[in-house]
């Protein structure tokens, strides 16, 4: 395996917060009791936890709830890599971010000051961390990686983004590991955006929903892993979770185009493993099935999709779990959006 | 010129700015020595401020649908212009990437009454106005625009935000992904951001003098610039316009403060020194650094003793100016914007002087540029970008010829 490859895994997500890949069990939608809803509300929550209590000694005071995740996520996947920071070199040490929404929750409090003060009166502590790219500075400067450090934002395939860019900054020698992450925070201007949309599912309101209902649970997290150069894990003779091959995305609902790029000279026949979420109905999924005729598709997770743009990084967690060793692995997705990803990953 | 499959030209610029539509109003006005800066008067934000406006932009009646932000208007109009001077079309068009960066994005359309009732304030016509919020919707925009339909996303990286597309719109091309990125970015004026930075007493109520000792903070500015990248084989084959080679290119980070830059601009030193190597080239060989120079008193230190660190061991000072002087600093633009104009130095042979500096930051490594644009054959130059959360950027450009 020459392509860079990942090492470790952290997540603040709904399931819990935790190294490695996420476990695949069913979990329900919790009420939303953080701003006041006119009747039940819910959503895929972050349980609230003690960031201290999980990375000793970690300072998040006055930090948005994603910068919090995100040093969490991030030091546990340092963690988890059996990365020594302290013998690496951090001037080539990445970090690359994917969110849809940004540090929303500080900037509704910056809104807020300026709706009880005037612009002319608003809190300055709160306007640096209103940047989308706070969470990624933050986690730069918390564990001291110098090299480039980049926040994107995907409609649609935010965490497949943050995967291809990182392998890219690898393979073309920029940086010899990387910090990779993507997640979005749920606030309530984000939630009643849902809401105004009609985009909800009727599990939102309902505790028993109708059987086969529709619609998007919102959920909110930060996955992150670590990246390497293939020299770099080498080196120091590092577990591999999967090696990242090859990839595609593109602004086009052809999401069998982005596969084909991505397999490059690879036959479909001989991918195991199947990772794909599509918005736009069933038609996708059945030509993907008759693709990968031999594989075995893993299981689609409303929380991963509750995530939006952020969701492709969860769900690669969540392949990740239990996945066939030694075999090729395909993640894609097709968003209502008109957009789609594929990367090709060699399980080792 | 060898054609490195490696090497990256730059074939179309398009910019929007403060002089108007165009890369010639932009660079005939800074050749001018005209400054776009005055009383702010296009925004209230409830305070006096000095900055550089656009004004009214044409409107973009077919792109009505799309409801575009400010920020997204003047990407398109960017966009646009590159497009018309770029002979850019068919399947290479189709196939481009986009990667545009902000950071102000859909703020433009968002009031503070949204946060005491969301759900309230969407019904009453918020809805539309907030779906340009999340910060891809400027690529989206600018690819829906163009017909752009390669990979599409967009980069924040605060101040260095329009850099850093670039660099990885180079990144691309050296991927073999795309066969042409079209890469910059775009920043309107809004209270949200005039009010954080005077909140931070950044701001500067008179024209701002970037690296002078009598500096008093930045202004702000709005404009976009986008620029097209290939291969230079890909160039030649279509008989592409080439306007400059992006010879080298770096990104680092500060991990030092949230805000503050590393007081010995470390991080911004061992950027430029990458972007040199990279681009093969020596520290005697640049020509001109068109500087980040943002007129903050923790900046321009920082940035002036980066230059040492970068360029202390040449043999005569590195000529350094701050167009921030004429047309304030455009935020997630301003890496794109100076890009433009580092590359029109470049062509028109023309190196720009700071606007208002008599009293240099003191340093033996720097010849900082004053008074009249000085006329010099420029065969490199270099943009430097940094931003909040110690982000950097340093771009290299060289001449073309044949």
């Amino acid at each position: 395996m020459n392509s860079p490859a990942i090492t470790g895994i952290g997540s603040v997500s709904p399931f819990g917060v935790m190294s490695g890949p996420v476990p695949t069990r069913p979990i329900e939608p919790r009420a939303i009791a953080g701003w006041p809803t006119p009747g039940l509300r819910r959503a895929y929550l972050v349980n609230p936890f003690r960031p201290g209590d999980v990375i000793p000694g970690l300072k998040t005071r006055r930090l948005d709830r994603l910068s919090v995740w995100s040093l969490v996520a991030a030091s546990l996947a340092v963690e988890d890599a059996g990365l020594d920071l302290a013998r690496a070199n951090r001037s080539r040490a990445a970090v690359v971010f994917a969110t849809g929404l940004g540090c929303i929750e500080l900037t509704e409090a910056y809104f807020r000051s300026a709706s009880d003060n005037g612009w002319a009166g608003v809190d300055p502590i709160l306007f640096p961390e209103t940047l989308c790219s706070a969470p990624a500075s933050h986690v730069a400067r918390c564990l001291d990686l110098r090299g480039p450090n980049i926040t994107a934002s995907c409609k649609g395939m935010g965490g497949e983004c943050a995967l291809l860019q990182a392998a890219s900054l690898l393979r073309n020698g920029q940086a010899d590991f990387a910090v990779v992450m993507a997640g979005d925070t749920l606030t309530r201007g984000a939630y009643e955006w849902y809401e105004a949309t009609c985009a909800l599912s009727p599990a939102c309101f309902d505790a028993a929903p109708p059987e086969g209902f529709d619609g998007l649970i919102p959920g909110e997290g930060v996955s992150a892993v670590v990246m390497e150069s293939a020299d770099h894990r080498r080196r120091r003779g590092a577990r591999v979770y999967a090696a990242v091959r090859s990839g595609h995305f593109a602004a086009r609902a052809n999401v069998e185009r982005a596969i084909r790029k991505a397999l490059v000279e690879r036959s479909p026949s001989e991918v195991a493993l199947v990772s794909f979420a599509t918005s736009r109905g069933a038609l996708a999924e059945d030509a993907i099935r008759e693709l990968f005729d031999r594989a075995v598709f893993a299981e689609s997770s409303p929380v991963a999709a509750g995530l939006g743009d952020a969701g492709g990084l969860l769900r690669l967690l969540l392949a990740l779990n239990g996945a066939p060793r030694g075999a090729l692995a395909v993640l894609a997705s097709s968003s209502s959006v008109g957009a789609s990803a594929a990367l090709l990953l060699e399980l080792p | 010129m060898n054609e490195d499959p490696g090497t990256v030209v730059v074939t179309a610029i398009g910019v929007v700015s403060p002089y108007g539509l165009g890369l010639r109003p932009m660079a005939d006005g800074l050749l001018a020595g005209h400054c776009c800066l005055g009383p702010l008067r296009g925004v209230s934000p409830g305070f006096e401020a000095t900055a550089a406006e656009i004004g009214c932009l044409p409107p973009l009646e077919d792109l009505r649908d799309m409801r575009p932000s400010r920020t997204d208007q003047l990407a398109i109009l960017a966009a646009r212009d590159a497009a018309a001077n770029s002979g850019l079309g068919g399947r290479a068009l189709r196939d481009a990437a986009v990667v545009m960066a902000t950071t102000v994005s859909g703020l433009t359309e968002l009031d503070p009454a949204l946060v005491r009732d969301p759900l309230a304030w969407y019904r009453a016509g918020g809805l539309a106005r907030a779906g340009s919020y999340p910060f891809s919707h400027v690529a989206e925009a600018v690819g829906e625009c163009l017909g752009a339909h390669g990979p599409r996303f967009a980069v924040n990286v605060a101040c260095a935000s329009g850099a850093v597309a670039i660099a990885l719109g180079a990144n691309l091309l050296l991927d073999r992904a795309v066969p042409v990125a079209l890469v910059g970015g775009s920043d309107a004026l809004c209270p949200f951001t005039l009010s954080g930075f005077h909140a931070l007493q950044a701001l500067d109520a008179a024209p701002c003098r970037p690296f002078d000792r009598n500096r008093g903070g930045l202004n702000l500015g709005e404009g976009a610039a986008v620029l097209a990248l290939e291969t230079l084989a890909a160039a030649r084959n279509r008989g592409a316009p080439i306007f400059a080679v992006l010879r080298g290119w770096a990104l680092t980070n500060d991990a030092f403060h949230p805000t503050a830059p590393h007081e010995r601009g470390r991080g911004l030193a061992e950027c430029m020194t990458l972007a040199m190597e990279r681009a093969g080239v020596a520290p005697d060989d640049i020509g001109y650094v068109n500087a980040h120079g943002t007129g903050t008193p923790l900046n321009d230190v920082a940035e002036t003793r980066a230059y040492e660190g970068a360029f202390g061991k040449r043999a005569r000072p590195v000529p350094v100016s701050s167009t921030k002087s004429y047309m304030g600093h455009c935020l997630g633009a301003a890496g794109a914007i100076e890009a433009a104009i580092a590359i029109s130095a470049i062509r028109a042979g023309a190196l720009y002087p700071t606007l208002r500096l008599s009293e240099p930051v003191e340093t033996s490594s720097v010849d900082w540029l004053t008074g009249q644009p000085r006329r010099q054959p420029l065969p490199l130059a270099m943009t430097v970008s940094a931003g909040f959360g110690g982000s950097n950027a340093a771009l290299v450009f060289g001449e073309y010829s044949e």
